[in-house]
């Protein structure tokens, strides 16, 4: 086996790091998402797809990256990761619109910092907290954040602010004040280069010793704290973690849409969908909460152009998802994966799974035919 | 600003060939301004033009879900007229018109990007003040024109974005809204006689200024004294706490922005809680957009409103025919009165068809946008509505109408009465002045 290649349980596995293998079927899947991260401007290109719909939603999925330390580690469910997000984007829309910071890495900086400052406030508030009460008591912070910017005058209201810091053109670049398109594309890069760099950090931090511990607190508090884990302060920190994370989607939000208003990067509901895009992707994987990210806004911001009724498509995905496909787009992949492939060694299968559907459906139609005839005639 | 001819011309009265002239003399120019009887025998100037087969690809975002459907929907059928005039009077230099609508609740960017990634031809709304605002930079960026059929903040064009190119604004900003109903609240009760007002509007850029500016008016030309200004959020459920303010206070005048479902529960809530009781008068800028959501018991008491630059009776329909036609088609087309939120769809798209037109005309070729955004600067053009020029400031212009809610047996529907018609140049400043500078002028 070469200094790349190395056997373990008799598999060859791809080695990119120390203690980082991948199967060959994950190391494929990496490198194909890698190269589709990097033709996006070309596929759009020549294709209807969204160039700057696809880079919104990958914003959206490294704070979901973030929040699924919380989901899948500690396993507290936030219903309040909108507060990091949208304080990342309006930290950097009030350096460009009330301070004039030109430099884009500068209002970058401004937003991580900010939603460092505020998931270490709420994180203290919150850590010892668990289940129901630290999902509301996330909201709730959430929600102060929110009524906060939308009845001040400072942050312009329900209205929002610019991130042009000389009112009609976008922050320079490193160093550069480029065009429209030439802007977009430097900043897609750059958004490239943060999420890998946010993904091999995130790996290594949860494949750590504090990694292990987070798990051992989210499968039992009482345990951890019994085995010399200080469960509070190790979840304060993934708190502070998590929150990073949604800053920095934050502020490189704010430097896409040159714009932030309350609704779109601090209101309850972008919490929810950012937990959905967790769940959606597959809360058990790495990489899953930017593929939940990409899909979920891909539905939330482009079918509208192209279906009359599309606020149900969100409910009838997520509906799709948990009765489906409760591990997510690609947790379900191996599961699928292997379905396929009993499937071609044995086409028998299909014969199955057709008469799997159609009993199904068979129950389905004699449960309802029974519970109409108990509603019309009183029995069965 | 030039304003004539003005809105209320009899067609009849006119020489056919001066109006003719006036429209731009074409036959898309005399259709969209609803005067198609003048139509026969006239030649189509642009016929020989260098143009594409291909339709004109436009896209409308407008609100049409939710409270702000009330007038979104409005606006979607005006255009959708629009279009359809267009297109049955064989397209703008031969070119047919298509129009893709979008709903721009807070996706004012995403929806004008994706417009753009689609290649359209020309983008048009949105209704909302501030997402109008989001979307200049972005528009000028892209360098596709948009014409907003509302976003009426006053200090779009004035102060934040003063030298555009490709943006323009179809309806008459908030300045002239608010000042002609400081003339109204004056012509009904004598500026002698007000000596307090209130304000409840939408809290968002809109209502702020459309309360800032009403209270500059107001102030200037009676001396009254504010006594509360309250600003619930748009969409709200409950506006009692404003209305409890008001009955306390028992200001002369209330003045209010209120739009959409917030209009209708304006209405609901204040007759509920005796606020007409305890005002001489409710003035209300676009209380008459939500016409076909108000009942008849709404619109009791003394309340008066404006319709921004089209009300249908005024002139009366009877005297001026494209009006008249356009209630009967939309009646039948869409079950619904025209109201002036409905103009806004139909004047944007009505605006950059007649420009472009006039631009094929002058080139001989189909204008690139550059060149269209420039014939758009000072272009004027007819609609049922009257007469409208887009301002050097890529403002629009027109008569600005206000008149006391009252019930039409006949439209089923709430309509105004006692109609006075204001002039662009009584109620805004000239394009490039401030419009706070020219009412502190006064």
């Amino acid at each position: 086996m070469s200094r790349f290649l190395v056997d373990r349980d008799g598999e060859t596995h791809v080695r990119l790091a120390e203690g980082m293998e991948l199967t060959k079927s994950q190391a494929v899947l990496a490198a194909v998402g890698f190269v589709a991260l990097l033709i996006v401007p070309d596929i759009t290109r020549f294709t209807p797809l969204s160039f700057t719909a696809i880079h919104r939603g990958i914003l959206f999925g490294l704070a979901a990256v973030g929040l699924n330390l919380l989901l899948r580690h500690t396993e507290l469910v936030s219903f309040g990761h909108a507060a990091f997000f949208g304080v990342g984007a309006y930290a950097a829309a009030v350096l460009a619109s009330q301070f004039d910071v030109s430099s884009g890495l500068l209002l970058l900086l401004g937003g991580v910092l900010a939603a460092t400052t505020i998931s270490v406030l709420i994180g203290y508030f919150v850590a010892s907290y668990l289940d129901i009460y630290f999902a509301l008591l996330t909201l709730a912070f959430n929600q102060v954040l929110y009524a906060f910017v939308l009845q001040s005058g400072y942050f312009n209201y329900s209205d929002g602010l610019n991130v042009r810091p000389d009112g009609l053109n976008p922050p320079a670049l490193f160093g550069l004040q480029l065009s429209s398109t030439g802007y977009e594309l430097v900043l897609y890069y750059f958004t490239v280069v943060v999420l890998i760099v946010s993904l091999l950090v995130m790996w290594k931090l949860v494949n750590s010793p504090f990694g292990r511990a987070l798990d051992a607190i989210g499968q039992n508090r009482t345990r951890a704290r019994f085995v010399g884990i200080p469960v509070e302060k190790y979840v304060w920190v993934a708190f502070v973690i998590s929150g990073i994370y949604g800053g920095l989607a934050g502020g490189l939000f704010a430097l896409l849409q040159l714009h932030v208003s309350p609704e779109a990067t601090l209101y309850a509901f972008v919490s929810g969908e950012i937990l959905f895009m967790a769940i959606l992707g597959g809360f058990g994987t790495l990489v899953g909460p930017v593929i939940g990210g990409v899909v979920l806004v891909y539905l939330l911001v482009q079918a509208p152009f192209y279906i009359e009724y599309y606020n149900a498509l969100t409910g009838l995905t997520l509906l799709a998802v948990v009765l489906f496909l409760p591990e997510g787009i690609l947790g379900s992949i191996p599961k699928i994966g292997t379905g396929l492939s009993r499937r071609r060694r044995d086409p028998g299968l299909l014969r199955e799974d057709l008469a799997t559907i159609g009993s199904s459906l068979r129950r389905g139609v004699s449960r309802a035919v029974t519970t109409v005839r108990i509603i019309v005639f009183g029995v069965n | 600003m030039t304003t004539e001819p003005l809105a209320g011309t009899e067609s009849s009265g006119i020489d056919r060939r001066t109006l003719l002239k006036t429209v731009g003399g074409s036959a898309l120019a005399v259709a969209l301004a609803g005067c198609t009887e003048l139509l026969e025998g006239e030649q189509e100037s642009a016929a020989d033009a260098d143009v594409p087969d291909e339709p004109i690809e436009s896209g409308l975002q407008t609100f049409t879900e939710g409270a702000p459907s009330v007038l979104g929907i409005q606006a979607e059928y005006g255009a959708e007229t629009a279009v359809r005039r267009i297109n049955e009077n064989g397209g703008i230099a031969g070119r047919e018109m298509d129009l893709d609508v979008v709903e721009e609740g807070g996706a004012y960017l995403t929806n004008y990007q994706q417009f753009v990634d689609e290649g359209k031809d020309v983008t048009f709304g949105p209704i909302s003040s501030s997402g109008h605002a989001e979307m200049v930079p972005e528009i000028e960026a892209q360098e596709v024109i948009n014409v907003s059929t509302d976003g009426t903040v006053t200090t779009l064009y004035e102060e934040d974005f003063p030298d555009v190119t490709y943006s323009f604004r179809f309806q008459n900003h908030d300045v002239m809204e608010a000042l002609a109903a400081v003339n109204q609240a004056v012509e009904v009760l004598g500026a002698d006689s007000i000596d307090t007002y209130a304000g409840i509007n939408p809290n968002y850029a809109f209502g702020q200024d459309e309360m800032n500016l009403f209270s500059q008016g107001i102030e200037k030309l009676t001396g009254a004294e504010q006594v509360y200004s309250g600003f619930p959020d748009l969409g709200t459920s409950d506006m009692s706490t404003h209305i409890t303010e008001i009955n306390g206070e028992e200001p002369d005048v209330v003045f209010s922005s209120c739009w959409g479902g917030d209009a209708t529960l304006l209405l609901e809530q204040g007759h509920a809680n005796d606020m007409f009781d305890n005002t001489e008068l409710l003035v209300g800028t676009v209380l008459y957009g939500s016409a076909n959501d108000m009942e008849e018991d709404l619109v009791d008491g003394p309340i008066y409103s404006g319709s921004r630059n089209f009300y249908w009776g005024e002139p009366s329909t009877d005297r001026w025919s494209p009006a008249a036609d356009l209630v009967d088609e939309v009646q039948s087309e869409y079950g619904v009165v025209p109201t002036a939120h409905f103009m806004s769809g139909y004047g944007a798209v009505t605006a950059w068809a007649t420009a472009a037109e006039k631009a094929v005309s002058l080139l001989g070729r189909w204008p690139e946008q550059e060149e269209l955004a420039m014939v758009l600067e000072n272009h004027g053009f007819f609609t049922p509505a009257g007469y409208h020029t887009m301002g050097s400031d890529h403002q629009g212009y027109s008569n600005a109408h206000f008149g006391e809610l009252t019930w039409s047996d006949e439209h089923d529907a709430a309509a105004l009465q006692d109609v006075n018609v204001f002039a662009a140049k009584n109620v805004s400043p000239p394009p490039g002045e401030i419009s706070s500078d020219w009412i502190g002028s006064w």
